[in-house]
């Protein structure tokens, strides 16, 4: 525990300057974007005296510097500034946003890896069959169907002609409004994770020590989840963290077409609308997810594989 | 009920309060009760009158709060607020006196003073030009002062709004919903969270708003024209058209717009044709050149790209005719439109040979020229056909797409010479399509993106706009708008119409030339479902 919780430490605060760039980053390409705030928010017709006026109130009248820093500076006193396009804090916003896009994330992600494991575990089980090449060919559909094709399909199948689960929308926290656009977002991965679990588990049933246990008699079950399984997932263990930005990727485009109010959708309105405060808090929380998933990915190698805690 | 009359020397114009527009068909009795299930394409960024500056604030707003006046189907100024007003003689002063007895939300009694805190609230938010020609406003619009003086509250019940010059559709400003009454005391607790927990005197009331999702509105009982019909507004927040319209079809939304390319299709849907609702709108799609830049500073290349298209071809095959051919500027829909405008015609002979008198036979010396524009689908698809159109006259264009924001700042600044940018009425005039966008002293972010100058255009827009609706009116407006149009400043495509799918159960939904699908600006006190 005392090793986990030291190389946790240390990676952490290799996370520092991560977060530091990523932010920076960001901060100057919506500079040298094209765009003015006050400007997008003010319409089809632009009064000069009042884009003057509202410059001002954003602070956009100062150098880049001073508003980069004077973002920083709230950012460690925990302040994410004000939305200029809603006037509320960034805060608020995105703490509104983010149960939304957590309960898709998480849902995704356990769909990916059941069934990622399970078709990768199929498939690896008969090598060359037709069930190997039927289950590989679905997961190669699900890696290259687009998301936003494939949320259209679901919904048209089991929303609009069948009616067994809604269009679209939150509704409440209901569970049922969760799974078309989670099946969706799972699809993208499910195919990843069940080609590295087929390849793992192809590669450790090579290994001596399982034809040693399954000479001692153990069954096929106990074989797989036991032995095989917990050693060929290591790779499986990157490709699932890995894929934790592919959901970040595919977040926008799902919640536009299940009209789902997270994250995503909140990012992509708040470019358009060159909200930096909230484009700024946004990303920040995205590149904080995609780095602490990178962290229980090393943190997992830890615990799966102790050559690694040298 | 609308009478003139003279008094002490003086003609003054009165107007009462129209009684409510019949609601739905006038065989029909309203039915009282149900939820309406609407849809919006996009959340609204904001439900504070002042800072709103879209179609689907708006669309709230309209719903929550009143004005002075509102614009009836036809676009007539009809009492809102105000049970009457009158109009001084030079057509600067005009004095509005209110209904007695209205409540906001809270309770409270509307009173003038209101209205007069409203208006210099709104003026310092983000359509100020809205207050601009009062007396006194551009001084709080630039932030000098908060005191609007030319709008001074005569009693509890009287105001009267002073203009710098006389204005004539000052009426239909009153009725748009910038002009918005909010209660002080609500708008100064709440401060910036007003925008999302809004307090007026409308037919419905605030109940609740989940960004991004759902916004619910429920009926305001004690609202001064009696209780609307419907108990409850939920306007769902969905940006993807095709899931608006799966919606629509498995019965979770009473109303939305038809998805782009299926306008004729839904027509001829069995399922859907008797649903299908189109109606003209006021905006205009439109390229525009800035005329500071070559080549485009050069009449002749100008007037070569516009014998050059041919807008049919878009109206008919892309927009599958749901939309109206332009002839000119203004939309047929508009008060003031002239049916005898024309337009340049298609006519590639006199192209080049107005590019060969400019020094560009066959275009050459042209190089390439960049088109830009803003995303949409429409928009790429529409840049992809005029730049085979100019193909054939031996222009090359370039297409250039930038999101909204960085294509407004670039139109803004000059930075583009041949652009697309179209425009949608904020209130039903022809100032606010000419005025605006070419006389020369709105040159740039305020409207006149073309930079364009022409003292006699400038001329007959300030002479119109200071007279009060008719012929001679009409007859200025139609001058200059020939002249831009022959000088081709822009180059009109088509008029915006609006395509909506609408349960036949829906009753009283008004099909204003500025209620446009999905928002519908229609005011929804009239809805009632019947069913």
């Amino acid at each position: 525990v005392a090793e986990l919780l030291r190389v946790a430490g240390g990676r952490v605060v290799a996370l520092v300057p991560v977060v530091f760039g990523i932010t920076l980053l960001v901060f100057l390409l919506n500079a040298v974007a094209l765009g003015d705030p006050a400007r997008a928010a003010m319409g089809q017709r632009g009064d000069p005296e009042a884009l003057e006026r509202i410059r001002r109130d954003y602070a956009l009248d100062r150098p880049l510097a001073v508003q980069y820093a004077t973002w920083i500076g709230r950012l460690v006193r925990g302040d994410l500034g004000h939305s200029y396009h809603q006037q509320r804090p960034v805060i608020e916003i995105i703490t509104e946003r983010a149960p939304a896009t957590l309960r898709l994330a998480l849902a995704a992600t356990v769909i990916s890896i059941v069934a990622g494991i399970a078709m990768g575990a199929l498939a690896a089980r008969h090598p060359g069959s037709l069930v190997d090449h039927a289950v590989m060919a679905t997961a190669v559909l699900g890696i290259s169907t687009p998301v936003f094709w494939l949320g259209m399909m679901l919904s048209l199948v089991f929303a609009v002609t069948l009616g067994w689960l809604p269009v679209s929308g939150y509704g409440d926290g209901d569970w049922r409004h969760l799974v078309l656009p989670a099946l969706t977002l799972g699809a993208l991965h499910t195919g990843s994770v069940a080609r590295m679990t087929r390849g793992s588990l192809l590669e450790v049933a090579r290994q001596d020590y399982l034809t040693a246990a399954r000479a001692k008699g153990l069954s096929e079950p106990v074989l797989l989840v036991k032995h095989a399984l917990r050693n060929a997932s290591i790779p499986v263990v990157t490709v699932i963290g890995i894929g934790l930005a592919d959901l970040l990727v595919g977040a926008p485009l799902t919640e536009t077409v299940f009209a789902w109010p997270g994250l995503g959708r909140l990012l992509v309105a708040s470019v358009g609308q060159r909200d930096l405060p909230v484009v700024m808090g946004a990303v920040l929380i995205f590149a904080l997810v995609y780095v602490v998933a990178n962290l229980l990915v090393d943190l997992a190698y830890l615990v799966l594989d102790p050559r690694t805690r040298a | 009920v609308i009478w003139l009359a003279r008094r002490l020397g003086a003609a003054v114009v009165v107007v009462a309060a129209l009684t409510v527009a019949p609601i739905g068909n006038t065989q029909e009795v309203p039915k009282s009760g149900g939820m309406l299930r609407a849809v919006f394409n996009t959340d609204p960024p904001t439900l504070d009158p002042a800072q709103a500056t879209d179609l689907t604030s708006a669309a709230v707003i309209r719903q929550v709060f009143d004005g002075l006046l509102e614009l009836d189907e036809r676009l007539r100024p009809l009492g809102a607020l105000a049970a009457h007003w009158t109009v001084s003689t030079d057509q600067r002063v005009y004095t509005f006196r209110l209904r007695s007895g209205v409540r906001f939300h809270t309770g409270r009694e509307v009173r003038a003073a209101d209205v007069k805190y409203s208006f210099e609230r709104a003026a310092r938010g983000k359509r100020p030009w809205v207050f601009e020609k009062i007396t006194g406003a551009r001084d709080v619009i630039g932030g000098r002062t908060g005191d609007i003086a030319g709008i001074r509250v005569v009693d509890d019940l009287t105001v009267e709004i002073r203009l710098d010059r006389p204005f004539a559709p000052f009426l239909s400003l009153m009725a748009y919903d910038a002009t918005s009454v909010v209660p002080r005391e609500e708008a100064d607790k709440r401060g910036a969270t007003f925008a999302s927990h809004p307090v007026g005197t409308g037919a419905f009331r605030f109940v609740s708003w989940r960004r991004d999702d759902q916004l619910v509105l429920e009926r305001f009982p004690e609202h001064f024209r009696g209780p609307a019909a419907l108990d409850r507004v939920v306007f769902r927040i969905i940006p993807a058209e095709i899931t608006r319209f799966n919606e629509y079809r498995a019965g979770q939304l009473d109303l939305t717009d038809i998805p782009t390319g299926q306008c004729q299709s839904a027509q001829r849907d069995p399922q859907l044709r008797g649903e299908v609702a189109m109606w003209p709108t006021l905006g205009t799609h439109a390229v525009r050149f800035n005329v500071e830049r070559p080549p485009f500073n050069d009449v002749r290349v100008r007037r070569a790209i516009a014998h050059a298209i041919d807008p049919s071809i878009i109206v008919d095959r892309l927009l599958e005719r749901c939309v109206t051919s332009a002839r000119g500027i203004l939309p047929p829909a508009l008060p003031g439109y002239h049916p005898e405008t024309r337009r340049l015609a298609l006519d590639r002979e006199l192209s080049r040979r107005l590019l060969a008198e400019a020094g560009h036979p066959g275009g050459r010396g042209l190089g390439t020229l960049a088109f830009h524009f803003n995303t949409g689908d429409a928009n790429q698809r529409i840049a992809e056909l005029l730049q085979a159109q100019l193909k054939e006259i031996g222009i090359a264009l370039e297409l250039r797409r930038l999101d909204w924001a960085a294509h407004i700042k670039l139109v803004d600044e000059g930075g583009a010479g041949f652009f697309r940018q179209s425009w949608i009425a904020d209130y039903p005039d022809p100032e606010n399509f000419l005025t605006v966008l070419f006389h020369s002293r709105n040159v740039g972010p305020p409207g006149n993106t073309s930079r364009y100058r022409n003292p006699k255009v400038d001329r007959l827009l300030d002479e119109a706009d200071a007279m009060t609706a008719g012929r001679a009116r009409d007859t200025r407006y139609h001058e200059a708008e020939q002249i831009i149009i022959d000088e081709a400043v822009w180059v009109s495509l088509y008029h915006y119409s609006s395509r909506a799918l609408v349960k036949p159960y829906v009753k009283g939904l008004e099909r204003s030339p500025q209620s446009t699908a999905p928002e519908f600006l229609a005011p929804l006190r009239k809805v009632w479902l019947d069913r």
